[in-house]
């Protein structure tokens, strides 16, 4: 029994998160709770394009409950985004559920009532927020947007197939992909023999593939960079999704998970 | 809404209390919780602009509990007025934090950041509110 509860619950694992990069993404699916060792993280409120600062967090302070006390039943409601270089230690819910289940039901109402005037209360700053700077951007000049969107990016090697989204479904060519993150994959194809067209910037590819968790996957997403494969006759695609069906979304997202 | 059977357990005593009463004042000292039995009440926050409504809280809400889990170290964030008469259930305090106490520590930082979120996104709300007025 106990070697099998130490099967199940993996050891606390660190990440590491550079200045500017999404440690959690607002919308995306995820349970994993992050407690920030070292550095600062800002959490953000995406509405109607714009984001809005809810509060800035450092070290001992921790960030994705919202998710753990939904039970992911709900998306991200914010987006947490790393200020400073930023190392965070992991804790995987799988022990904290059983506990939160588990514990005494007057502590259970509490969180849950919290919980959802939290997210009332997130909703209506969301809204008012992005309202005020809809009036402020007459007075002001736009500011810079804030650093582009990185994300952390999973190390895989994955047998995938593609095509060209035109192309008829039964066309199919086999790729490799080497990266995933929230925002799209880095993908190994082999040029050829293959249509150049097919492998040129901009161009929409529909992507399957199984995840190691056995998950079947499919997604459409965009060449936004290519360079030369470690091996000749390849190439190295970085793609961004297109679109990704909200299902393909939780499974990337738990799949995301550390 | 109903009142959870699980809370009942927990009402050291009843209080009632006359329209616009202050149950709760903002910026005191307080590490107890209340839940409606009967009415309305309005949570409101002191802003250079004058008080703003919050939130309003009906039967079975549970309010003053961000006090309670912190024990009392943080001053409360809000006042509580009652909307019309309201009739409230004072929770027995040394209760509710010998069960919290039982929690990890783990589970303890996680319900803790809930209170410092909820505290912070009033405030803000607040503060959002009062530019918007103005």
């Amino acid at each position: 029994m106990v070697a099998q509860i130490k099967h199940v619950l993996p050891p606390v694992s660190r990440l590491h998160y550079k200045r500017g990069d999404l440690i959690i993404k607002q919308g995306d699916y995820g349970i994993s709770i992050y407690k920030i060792v070292k550095g600062k993280v800002r959490i953000v409120r995406e509405s109607g394009g714009k984001e809005v600062a809810l509060a800035t967090l450092g070290p001992g302070e921790v960030i994705g409950e919202m998710s753990f006390f939904n039970k992911s039943v709900e998306p991200r409601s914010a987006s947490a985004r790393a200020l400073t270089d930023v190392e965070v230690e992991v804790w995987h819910p799988a022990r904290l559920t059983r506990e939160y289940e588990q514990m005494p039901p007057v502590i259970k109402l509490i969180a849950d009532k919290m919980l959802s005037r939290l997210l009332k209360t997130n909703a209506l700053i969301g809204k008012l927020g992005a309202k005020l700077e809809e009036s402020k951007a007459q007075e002001r000049p736009h500011e810079a947007e804030a650093s582009g969107r990185r994300f952390y990016r999973k190390q895989v090697d994955l047998e995938c197939s593609y095509r060209p989204i035109d192309a008829p479904p039964k066309a199919r060519f086999p790729g490799k992909i080497k990266d995933i993150s929230l925002a799209g994959i880095g993908m190994e194809v082999n040029s050829i023999g293959r249509s150049s067209v097919m492998h040129d910037l901009g161009e929409l590819l529909h992507v399957s593939t199984v995840l190691p968790n056995n998950k079947e996957v499919e997604f459409i997403a965009k060449i936004v960079d290519i360079r030369k494969g470690r091996l000749p006759g390849r190439l190295f695609l970085g793609m961004a999704y297109v679109d990704v069906s909200e299902d393909a979304r939780k499974k990337l997202g738990f799949f995301m998970m550390p | 809404m109903s009142i959870e059977k699980v809370i009942y357990g927990y009402i050291a005593h009843e209080e009632d209390y006359p329209d616009k009463t202050e149950i709760i004042q903002q910026g005191s000292k307080g590490d107890w919780a209340f839940v409606i039995i009967e009415g309305e009440v309005k949570v409101k926050k002191k802003t250079p602009k004058g008080w703003l409504t919050v939130d309003t809280l009906r039967k079975g809400d549970i309010f003053g509990e961000m006090a309670m889990i912190t024990k009392g170290e943080c001053l409360r964030t809000a006042s509580v007025f009652a909307n019309g008469p309201v009739k409230v259930g004072v929770l027995d305090t040394d209760r509710v934090i010998k069960d919290y106490e039982s929690l990890s520590p783990q589970m303890r930082t996680l319900l803790r950041a809930l209170v410092t979120r909820l505290k912070d996104s009033t405030d803000q709300l607040a503060n959002l509110v009062s530019r918007i007025a103005g």
